[in-house]
């Protein structure tokens, strides 16, 4: 197994990017050995990249499933373990329970989509991590991993390709 | 006349087909844009401070004092009395979560149908949603008076042995308050993280630690922004029904009564257009402040923009007004006794300038002007217009409760509402929202700036025979 080094190409725009993840590819690097990071949203079919996998939606369907269980305890559990029978008057109402059903369940979606997130990108996380403030300024970088003895060729091609600057990652306290 | 005729005059034709009016296609380097958000929150004139300090006076006095005397004393010193123990705590409740109800609106429906107009301005409405919701709370805990007891209404079964009633009206208010309350926090936070991270790049000393303990560690990598697009996308989607089950709700505490003027089917979605009429008005408000007092706005919020929100406004008056009349019809042809009593008492009682302040503020007004381009792209029309209306909303949520309340059907208890320390405590908890709003103003980036580079990516112009036309990209 060759030694391997982490480099950090920065380009101003998309194009140039998508060409140097083109480049990357026949290099020899593979999908999972490069990262994009952006100020924006690219989407992965701008830069020919594969479709990233995300939890959140299974997290929601998941927070929705236990909202809604929590519902049912409420409107249906309480009122069976401590029965109040009032002349005429039904123990389990429906249609005020579809109300705390459906305000249980959405709450439930929305708490654990929002923790979805926190959970799937590992926030919050402060250890030092490859970046350059750039980013944020509109900067894209290519992140990619190839053997220390090929680093001025991964070097030299990001650089016709019109890379700003290609270096060594270093992580960087966030 | 005359100053109306010249005012429409003004604007030259040739401005209209600038396209560069337009924020999406007058595009600036990312870096620039960065440094004008960051410029806007730290530049704080004397002005600022002032305006501050006079706020939490008021907030000191209004809020606290009077709240503190209202604690100690008992609820005899405020108005509410028999018949109207309902009195301005709850007017105010249900307008600030009517207020709340335009971040959502603007942020998530306008995401949803991809209006673009909105890319500037979702984060400054959403701090409202939060900011409304803290309001209404507070004037929750005013009208129950013995805060003391708060703990009463926490679900546990009690030495009785009997849980809280959860099909209670007042359980559903309080989930459906809560629930927002909580879904709101967390959709004005998720499009802030990338916010949070180009702040924390850019700042140093006290300012660099908060903003990476709330960046959370973000650097922008594809995953993140998956995870973060696909939870921003589900939030867009499942956060209106929350909305619109809040109003409804809040409308049900009045419509499940069987009182004259209370017993309604549709006031859910009357409540509910009159809380999109209030909130967009006051986004539009809030936009106009943020625009004239702070550095490099008027790049991000323009006239196109107020013109935008104009066209909501008129729509918007006109769902309130057919509400309104296929409420007041219904009503007025049922023929009962007492209601008829009620709608004359609205109508010439000796406060009926109430009900008629609140027809004209939020019909007359806005269709007299907001028909109008010219009327509807000036900030500090749309800013007099919004002021009006929520006035006129304002004044709608009186007519409702308290005014209401005054006729029922036993005479011998007919009395007319009058305020007491509700007066002083409404205007504490207006400074208190504003003060509020300028800290935040200080401290988050008010303008979502990777959504409006990336609505500048998506927008450019194309040639149609011999027009040159603006089109936007589907970029997700």
């Amino acid at each position: 197994m060759p030694e391997t080094k982490t480099l950090m190409a920065l380009f101003e725009d998309i194009d140039p990017a998508a060409d140097a993840v083109d480049q990357l590819r026949l290099m020899g690097v593979g999908n999972d050995q490069m990262n994009i990071i952006s100020g924006i949203p690219v989407a992965e079919a701008m830069l020919g990249r594969p479709r990233q996998w995300s939890n959140v939606p299974r997290l929601a369907l998941g927070g929705a499933v236990a909202g809604m269980l929590i519902g049912l305890f409420l409107v249906i559990g309480t009122p069976s373990l401590y029965p109040v029978l009032v002349g005429n008057q039904p123990l389990i109402p429906v249609p005020p329970s579809v109300i705390v059903i459906f305000e249980m369940t959405m709450l439930g979606l929305l708490v654990s989509t929002f923790l979805g997130v926190f959970l799937d990108s590992y926030f919050p996380s402060y250890t030092p991590k490859e970046y350059v403030p750039e980013i944020s300024d509109g900067k894209i970088a290519v992140l990619f991993t190839c053997p220390v003895d090929q680093q001025a060729q991964f070097i030299d091609a990001m650089t016709k390709l019109g890379a700003q600057s290609v270096k060594p990652a270093e992580a960087v306290k966030l | 006349m005359g100053i109306l005729a010249k005012f429409l005059q003004r604007t030259p034709s040739e401005e209209i087909d600038d396209p560069r009016q337009h924020l999406m296609l007058d595009p600036r380097p990312r870096g620039e844009m960065n440094a004008m958000v960051m410029e806007s929150m730290h530049t704080t004139s004397w002005k600022f401070w002032v305006v501050a300090a006079i706020l939490s006076l008021i907030v000191m006095v209004c809020l606290l004092g009077v709240w503190g005397y209202l604690i100690a004393e008992g609820l005899g010193v405020a108005g509410v009395n028999r018949p109207s123990y309902w009195g301005i705590f709850l007017v105010n409740t249900v307008f600030w979560i009517g207020i709340s109800h335009a971040g959502t609106f603007v942020s998530a429906l306008l995401r949803v149908f991809k209006a673009e107009f909105r890319r500037p301005f979702t984060r400054a409405a959403e701090l409202m949603t939060t900011f409304g919701l803290v309001q209404a709370g507070l004037s929750i805990f005013m009208h129950m008076g013995r805060v003391w007891v708060t703990y009463w209404l926490v679900p546990y079964p009690n030495e009785r042995g009997l849980w809280p009633n959860f099909h209670s009206p007042l359980a559903w208010d309080f989930l459906a308050i809560s629930t927002y309350l909580l879904a709101s926090t967390m959709y004005l936070f998720q499009p802030l993280i990338p916010d949070l991270a180009m702040a924390r790049d850019r700042s140093t000393g006290w300012r660099k630690s908060f903003y990476r303990i709330l960046a959370l560690g973000f650097r922008g990598t594809e995953g993140e922004w998956t995870h973060l697009r696909t939870a921003m996308n589900i939030f867009a989607f499942a956060i209106l029904p929350v909305m619109f089950s809040v109003h409804t709700i809040v409308s049900w505490d009045f419509a499940a009564a069987t009182r004259p003027g209370w017993s309604s089917t549709i006031f859910g979605p009357y409540f509910v257009v009159g809380a999109l009429h209030s909130g967009v008005a006051a986004v539009a408000i809030v936009l106009v402040i943020v625009r004239s007092t702070m550095k490099n706005m008027k790049y991000f919020i323009r006239p196109e923009h107020f013109n935008a929100i104009g066209k909501l406004m008129l729509v918007i008056s006109m769902g309130w007004a057919y509400f309104f009349f296929n409420d007041y019809l219904v009503q007025w042809y049922g023929g009962d006794k007492f209601t008829h009593i009620l709608l004359e008492w609205h109508e010439a009682g000796p406060v009926n300038w109430i009900w008629l302040l609140m027809l004209v503020c939020n019909v007359v007004v806005p269709w007299l002007f907001l028909w109008n381009k010219k009327i509807r792209s000036n900030p500090w029309a749309i800013f007099v217009i919004g002021l009006l209306i929520n006035v006129g909303m304002w004044c709608e949520r009186y007519v409702i409760i308290p005014l209401s309340l005054t006729i029922n059907r036993m005479p011998f208890t007919w009395r007319l509402y009058k305020p007491g320390v509700e007066i002083p405590l409404s205007i504490g908890t207006l400074a208190f929202f504003a003060l509020l709003y300028m800290i935040a103003s200080r401290l988050v980036p008010l303008v979502p700036v990777w959504e409006v580079q990336e609505g500048q990516m998506a927008h450019g112009l194309r040639k149609v025979g011999k027009a040159v036309v603006p089109s936007v990209s589907e970029l997700e």
